[in-house]
């Protein structure tokens, strides 16, 4: 529930998505749920020239196990909670 | 849950004789077909769940129907009357009911699902958008013309979408039977299901007293053998065809031949049925309101009444269409213009859309979608969102500034909600009523997932059982596994691996002690590894010196003057080893986050593993645990959460240990420029941690809860176990002791008003200033650090630091404040030695004061900056001076008056 838990907390922020196929989207994220699928609106892409089928898209939605990495802005992590979070999460796992 | 017994060939065993059963009186043994016999299934009490709980048992399931397909039924007695009826009428008081249906419940399909002239926006839009903005009556021809359009498109479908493309108004409302939409199974798509939705009503009111082969569709005795059954040999694809040639060439929409005959057996029952309705109906109103539309479903009965009356021809045909237009007819009024062409295309554009979204729609009633949606939110929603959702929901009360907003389940409904499209609140907009519902669901979804556990552990437990007492319990694990059967009502759920726990990609062994005793070995390799290292060596040899006299009994041999702590692998390794220590930490997280949640939830707090995990009174180890543990950041920084929850006396024994083994404290040997001369940039931000961390609750400590007696204790250890002077060579250190001494002052002062210090704490106070006084002596001028570890530490800083233009000074305030609470707490003679010792300073500071002076006076520089640091330079320094009732200005120093 980590990462759901963290993610919501991005909903309404601007995030760049890169998938596995090295698509790289940039948006604001619409929703995410306990499978980390994504939705964005608003998308671009950043190399529009090689996939010019996503320039008319407005919003995706994205599953979650095609993501790569989610490019964050630094001051939408908490880190010190979040390591508290994960803290927690080590421990329940343990219990 | 059986419904995959349903089988479509069950009404035709009784049907050759159903001419009979016409004039008869309904025998119940005849028609029993022994429903009641079956022993209820496990799971038979979720099937109200499942199917609505208006419906009976049996094996002819009409999918989540039944609630809306009895609303007609309920409205007949009244519009009542066999007969003939026009069309219109019969749409009028199908609307009626639909207005009906709209009080009921919210939830409402788009009206332009089932009704294709009706809306004139694309299917996507919203079903606000559903009414039409323009000319939409159309004179009959225009509506044959639209139907045979219509028809015509289908035509080029796929088989299966033949069917249903037919008469599509009807097949909104009729749930599209399961075998329609494969073409493996043809003839039952074509023949029967149709039929069976049609005679559900009939079928469930009058429970098992009409014997539903009776009451069902019997297309044999209607339509001879080519419409025969799914088990008829003419069966099949050909259905079509044998139809089609002796109706000639209008019958181009064959499917609505096909219907409209299937229809009109219908008011053969009817009449039976009708008088019997009032009495019987066992008034199980729609629960929840239907989300398929039922205006059609209520005029079909009507509809195929009064078509029993016509022959089967053409005319007929366009009478069902008529009725299909009903919706048109309705709107007659507001308008009748005739459609222009581009009106048409658009028409059939839309209407092709509305095809393909009708195929499917109705396929789940709302109480279907409920119980999807609860499962889904159950795997979202947690009970204690507190300890599973930790960072969302701490996070939001961070943003929120500590005020808790809306409850957390509201929040999901809110989310799942925006997600699920519904946040428009349907047709009505009612909107709060959807997040209401939605409330609810999230509500009975943390009852679901409060049950899965239980759940789990039921069917362990059962599995045990049968383990032990073999047979007896196997009913016990059928009950269970039963139960569990739900859980992967919507899809495969493993029983391991889940949302909440995902498959690792590392599988890291756990066993606690294993794991810390191969670290331990890898450490002491480690070391090893390292022989041409003296100080390693020594390390190595005292690891093993440590194993041979692992005992309480063992004396730790504080080593304050000698500089074997520098080194900090060692210090590390003398408390029990960078890996120990570093579990250690996480032990203390762990409890103090427990700790935290026991707060949250009102629960008593018991800090006495927190207190054991701290180490503080461990004799075990050379160098105390917990200084070690201030070595590393993380450890630095859950200090005041640690100091949330000790009392008084631990607060203070954890701080007499943290005093009388300073000199070990890794910061102390960072920040003293005599160990480390060269600071690098990532130190000076560790010292500027711990000050900012450590020192402030060391301060308020002192300020809030000490007394006298133990601020001199807290001082005697720091002097007894320390080399003073080292200490006082690192920041950190000089500012440990200015903060003991100044506010042992500072009581002093306090209490000499109100003579409350007693003259031995008095005495005792001058022997603990003495010694401190006489550690220091002679090295008080060591504490300014040199010139070059001043502009060392100024150029680090400054690269720290890019965007400062400015060169950043070493702010050496911190050392006049010393030397002033070392002087006010010192007699006459001791104010005259620290002024011999650091007399080169004072001046120093003066000289490079009047520098600056000299400097802003040059046009060239930055006047204000110089002038600044000036005025600051005199500042620090009459921190000192004024002790001593002394004050320089401009470059002299003149007694203060």
């Amino acid at each position: 529930m980590l990462f759901f838990s963290f993610f919501k907390t991005l909903v309404d922020q601007e995030v760049v998505v890169q998938l596995k196929n090295d698509i790289e989207l940039k948006g604001t994220l619409q929703s995410v749920d306990q499978f980390l699928n994504l939705k964005l609106d608003n998308i671009s892409c950043t190399d529009e020239e090689k996939y010019p089928h996503l320039v008319s898209v407005r919003n995706i939605f994205i599953r979650g196990s095609t993501v790569r990495y989610v490019y964050l802005n630094k001051n939408m992590v908490d880190t010190n909670l979040l390591q508290d979070a994960t803290r927690r999460e080590a421990m329940s796992e343990r219990k | 849950m059986s419904f995959f017994g349903f089988d479509p060939t069950a009404p035709q065993q009784s049907r050759p004789n159903q001419h009979q059963q016409q004039q008869q009186p309904l025998d119940f043994e005849d028609t029993y077909k022994g429903y009641g016999d079956y022993e209820p299934e496990d799971e038979d009490f979720l099937n109200d769940e499942t199917f609505g709980n208006n419906v009976e048992l049996g094996n002819n399931f009409d999918f989540g129907h039944s609630g809306q397909q009895q609303q007609p039924m309920h409205a007949m007695p009244q519009q009542g009357q066999p007969g003939h009826r026009s069309y219109v009428a019969a749409a009028a008081s199908g609307t009626v009911q639909q207005s009906h249906m709209d009080v009921a419940g919210d939830l409402k399909p788009m009206e332009s699902l089932w009704n294709p002239n009706a809306a004139p926006a694309p299917v996507s839009a919203p079903p606000a958008h559903a009414q039409p903005a323009e000319p939409r009556v159309l004179s009959m021809e225009e509506i044959e013309r639209n139907q045979r359009q219509m028809q015509m498109q289908p035509q080029g479908y796929p088989p299966m979408q033949g069917y249903p493309m037919g008469p599509p108004p009807p097949h909104g409302n009729f749930m599209p039977p399961p075998g329609q939409n494969y073409p493996m199974m043809p003839q039952q798509g074509q023949g029967q299901p149709q039929q069976f939705q049609q005679m559900h009503p009939m079928f469930n009111q009058q429970g098992y007293m009409v014997p539903y082969p009776g009451n069902g569709p019997p297309p044999p005795t209607h339509r001879g053998p080519p419409q025969g059954h799914a088990q008829g040999p003419n069966q099949g694809p050909p259905q079509g065809p044998p139809q089609g040639p002796p109706q000639g060439p209008p019958q181009g929409p064959s499917p609505v031949q096909q219907q409209i005959p299937q229809q009109q057996h219908v008011p053969q029952h009817v009449p039976q049925q009708m008088p019997v309705q009032p009495s019987q109906v066992p008034g199980p109103a729609p629960v929840t309101a239907p989300a398929a539309p039922t205006g059609a479903s209520a005029a079909i009965p009507q509809m195929a009444r009064s078509s029993s009356s016509l022959s089967q021809s053409s005319n007929e045909r366009e009478t069902f269409n008529n009725h299909h237009q009903r919706q048109p007819h309705q709107r007659q009024p507001r308008n009748r213009e005739p459609l222009t062409p581009e009106e048409q295309k658009r028409l059939e554009v839309r209407h092709a859309k509305v095809e393909k979204i009708l195929k499917h729609s109705g396929l789940m009633t709302p109480r279907d979608k409920d119980f999807i949606t609860r499962y889904q939110l159950s795997q979202i929603v947690t009970e204690d969102p507190y300890n599973e959702d930790f960072y969302f929901q701490v996070y939001k009360i961070i943003q929120r500034g500590g005020v808790v907003g809306e409850s957390n389940k509201g929040l999901i409904a809110r989310a799942y909600l925006e997600h699920s499209g519904h946040r428009l609140g349907g047709r009505y907009k009612r909107a709060d009523i959807a997040l209401q519902r939605m409330q609810s669901q999230v509500e009975k979804a943390v009852t679901v997932a409060k049950e899965r556990p239980l759940r789990k552990q039921e069917k362990e437990q059962s599995r045990e059982n049968s383990n032990n007492n073999g047979a007896s319990s196997t009913g016990s694990v059928a009950t269970t596994q039963g139960t569990d059967g739900r859980d992967g009502v919507l899809g495969k759920i493993s029983s391991s691996l889940n949302s909440k726990a995902p498959r690792r990609q590392l599988q890291i062994p756990t066993s606690n002690k294993t794991l810390l005793n191969s670290l331990l070995v890898n450490d002491d390799h480690a070391t090893a590894s390292k022989p041409t290292n003296p100080d390693a060596l020594m390390e190595v040899t005292e690891s093993l010196g440590n194993v041979e006299l692992n005992q309480k009994s063992r004396v730790r041999r504080r080593s304050s003057y000698a500089f074997t702590s520098v080194d900090q692998s060692s210090v590390l390794s003398r408390s029990g080893g960078r890996k120990f220590v570093l579990s250690l930490i996480e032990t203390v997280y762990e409890e103090v986050l427990e700790l935290e949640a026991n707060l949250r939830s009102g629960k008593p707090i018991d800090n006495n593993q927190l207190w054991e995990a701290l180490h503080i009174n461990d004799e075990m180890y050379e160098v105390c645990p917990f200084i070690s543990m201030l070595s590393f950041d993380k450890g630095v920084k859950i200090m005041p959460r640690i100091f949330n929850f000790l009392d008084k006396e631990q607060k203070l024994k954890l701080l007499q240990t943290f005093f009388s083994e300073l000199s070990h404290l890794n910061i102390i040997i960072i920040s003293s420029y005599k160990t480390n001369p060269e600071p690098t940039e990532s130190q000076l931000k560790q010292i500027d941690v711990f000050q900012t961390v450590f020192l402030k609750i060391i301060v308020s400590f002192l300020s809030s809860s000490s007394n006298f007696i133990e601020i001199m204790g807290l001082l005697l250890h720091l002097i007894k176990n320390n080399n003073v002077s080292f200490i006082s060579t690192s920041k950190i250190g000089l500012n440990l002791i200015t903060v003991l001494i100044s506010r042992a002052a500072l009581i002093r002062q306090d209490t000499n008003r109100s003579n409350l210090l007693s003259s031995p704490e008095i005495s005792t106070w001058n022997e603990i200033y003495d010694k401190l006084f006489t550690a220091l002596e002679s090295k008080l001028a060591a504490v300014f650090p040199p010139k070059e570890y001043i502009q060392k530490v100024g150029v680090v800083s400054q690269n720290g630091n890019p965007n400062n233009t400015t060169s950043q000074y070493y702010d050496q305030a911190y050392i006049w404040q010393f030397l002033a609470s070392l002087a006010l707490s010192g007699k006459l003679n001791h104010q005259r030695i620290i002024i011999d010792e650091v007399r080169d300073q004072i001046f120093g500071t003066i000289n490079e004061a009047e520098q600056l002076k000299e400097q802003a006076k040059a046009p060239m520089d930055s006047n204000d900056d110089s002038m600044y640091r000036r005025e600051k330079l005199y500042q620090d320094l009459n921190l000192f001076l004024n002790v001593m009732g002394l004050v320089s200005r401009d470059g002299e120093i003149s007694e203060l008056k």
